[in-house]
């Protein structure tokens, strides 16, 4: 039980780039279209059943044939530079009913991808999932990025339509991050391996919903590109995210004139630190966010 | 083998090639908890081991049902001279593979187990008057020939739908076939207006089954009684509401009943048999 790997590639330098479900299914989307992308070559993975309860059975003829679980793959590219290993997770290994990985299966998960990565000489991993911001949906992404050391901080401001916490206006830099995405953060810090997670932003009013949101995947893809020194191909996502859109639009034209008034205000709400002032006052953007809390009842924006 | 704290062991059984039985507490009639009890008292089964409720059972108080506190359990018993092994457990909450794993520990290593059953209600359309099948699942060709030749078709296709997910008896099965050992679960209808009552007709069914299969003896006789009792009670309750009598006739005629009159049959007979227990 554990790791199972059908070949062992020689890697070099390799960057590990891990992908779970979560909110709008960000991370997942973005992880897998690069892997796709790259053309990567599946190699091995996680026994999924000391993680997981089996999803499908399947019964021929009164005789059962299998199971089937959320599977748990890894994936390498040679590029000939920084090699590439991708894993991803169909699921989160969770306890007591959370959707999100915690406890100790959540942490001995964690543990068997790390031991991947380091196996294959990798000392750098990205994450990445979802950030729940008060944004508007027809508005550009962004991604929140949260390195597991100081010296990375540098490294991770210079990277293109990101911000940390600290340029989060209220949060001092603070922040939780839900779920495998946070926790393979911590247990790297743990194991002197540097990485990132990187988490798209969502609009408030669709994290709840079980929309995939590929707009917001689009914009970490673009960011692992670009850190990764690869050609970002958009074609496939960005139909998908337009399509996405057209539904979000039908959806958000049906909702009644007074909460798509109080939506509409987000396209003016800038909740990041910024040189010029916005076009509405600060007490106008207070009274936004807290009408829009109110609205969907929702606890205060997480990440995972 | 599982970790050994997973298990408390009472005593070793003296067991050859023996079968497993095993019965899920919460289960459509109460098919799985009534069978092993029934099976229990019958045969005189001592308990001989118990898994450990802490490693699978979130034990942050109890449940209440039918106004009693309610715990769970996973207990072990053997009866020697019928080489047989009957497991009656509440379904885990967490850490099923690990669960699953000690079952089968003790199974194959304390109990030599040469197969495994288990029971499980599924929910069916049909009236209680009518007969109820055993529409068994197998792990093996080898299986489904042998059950052929006791009176039960193994013919069922069945993919789980988007939404649900599998049974713990086909994990369970999934899981022994993993270690060489072949099993059946043994399914059988339970009309939808007894899921949260008892389905006697249903438990006979399975004992019936069992007996001829691993040559128990066992005279089961009584439970005839508890069919017509319920047949009384549910008739009372159709000569007080003559509507509720009219569905069942639909249903014994194959005819479906719309979901407001299946919500009111359902939740009648619930009511009267729970009132009249």
């Amino acid at each position: 039980m554990g790791i199972k790997l059908f070949k062992e590639p020689k890697l070099e330098n390799p960057v590990m780039i891990a992908g779970w479900p979560g909110i709008g299914n960000i991370g997942l989307v973005a992880v897998d279209h690069l892997r796709t992308m790259v053309s990567a070559e599946e190699f091995g993975e996680i026994e999924p059943w000391e993680f997981f309860y089996p999803r499908k059975v399947f019964i021929r003829n009164g005789e059962l044939l299998g199971l089937e679980f959320p599977i748990n793959k890894f994936y390498f590219k040679q590029t000939g530079n920084r090699d590439l290993i991708f894993f991803i997770g169909e699921e989160q290994p969770a306890e007591g009913g959370s959707a999100y990985a915690e406890g100790a299966k959540a942490y001995r998960m964690a543990n068997m991808v790390l031991d991947v990565a380091t196996q294959f000489g990798c000392r750098r991993v990205y994450t990445s999932g979802a950030a729940v911001a008060p944004i508007h949906h027809t508005m550009k992404s962004r991604v929140w990025a949260v390195p597991n050391s100081e010296d990375l901080v540098s490294e991770v401001r210079s990277y293109q339509n990101t911000v940390l916490m600290s340029d989060i206006e209220g949060r001092g830099g603070q922040g939780h991050i839900t779920g495998l995405n946070g926790l393979l953060l911590g247990v790297a810090k743990r194991r002197g391996l540097e990485a990132v997670c990187v988490m798209g932003e969502i609009p408030v009013y669709l994290h709840g919903f079980p929309f995939v949101y590929p707009k917001a995947s689009k914009s970490v893809l673009e960011v692992l590109c670009s850190v990764l020194g690869l050609e970002p191909e958009l074609q496939s996502i960005d139909e998908f995210a337009q399509q996405q859109e057209r539904e979000i639009e039908n959806l958000y034209q049906k909702l009644p004139e007074e909460i798509k008034g109080q939506l509409e205000k987000l396209k003016h709400v800038t909740y990041t630190r910024q040189a010029e002032p916005g076009i509405i006052t600060e007490e106008d953007k207070k009274k936004i966010l807290e009408d829009i809390d109110k609205m969907f009842k929702k606890q205060p924006p997480k990440e995972g | 083998m599982a970790n050994k704290q997973t298990v408390k062991i009472l005593k070793e059984p003296a067991l050859q090639s023996s079968s497993l039985v095993v019965g899920w507490s919460e289960d459509a009639g109460k098919l799985g908890g009534e069978v092993i009890g029934y099976l229990k008292r019958k045969l005189g089964a001592e308990e001989f081991a118990e898994i450990e409720l802490e490693c699978f059972f979130p034990l942050g108080g109890v449940g209440v049902e039918d106004d009693v506190a309610q715990y769970p359990e996973s207990k072990f018993y053997c009866c020697s001279d019928k080489n047989l092994v009957l497991l009656g457990s509440t379904p885990p909450r967490f850490d099923w593979y690990q669960f699953l794993t000690s079952v089968l520990d003790v199974a194959q290593n304390l109990c030599h187990v040469k197969e495994v059953y288990t029971i499980g209600g599924m929910i069916s359309p049909g009236a209680h008057t009518t007969p109820r099948l055993i529409m068994p699942i197998v792990s093996s060709k080898e299986m489904k020939m042998s059950l052929n030749e006791f009176g039960v078709n193994v013919d069922m296709d069945y993919e789980t739908p988007p939404g649900q997910r599998p049974t713990l008896s086909s994990y369970l099965l999934w899981a022994a076939k993993g270690r060489g050992i072949p099993g059946a679960s043994l399914w059988v209808p339970v009309p939808f207006y007894l899921v949260s009552s008892e389905d006697p007709r249903a438990w006979k069914r399975v004992i019936e089954f069992l007996d001829n299969r691993l040559g128990l003896g066992i005279d089961y006789g009584d439970l005839n009684n508890e069919i017509a009792e319920q047949n009384k009670k549910i008739a009372q309750l159709t000569g007080q509401v003559p509507e509720l009598g009219s569905y069942i006739q639909k249903l014994e005629t194959n005819l479906a009943l719309s979901s407001e009159e299946g919500e009111k049959l359902a939740k009648e007979v619930e009511d009267f048999l729970k009132k009249r227990e």
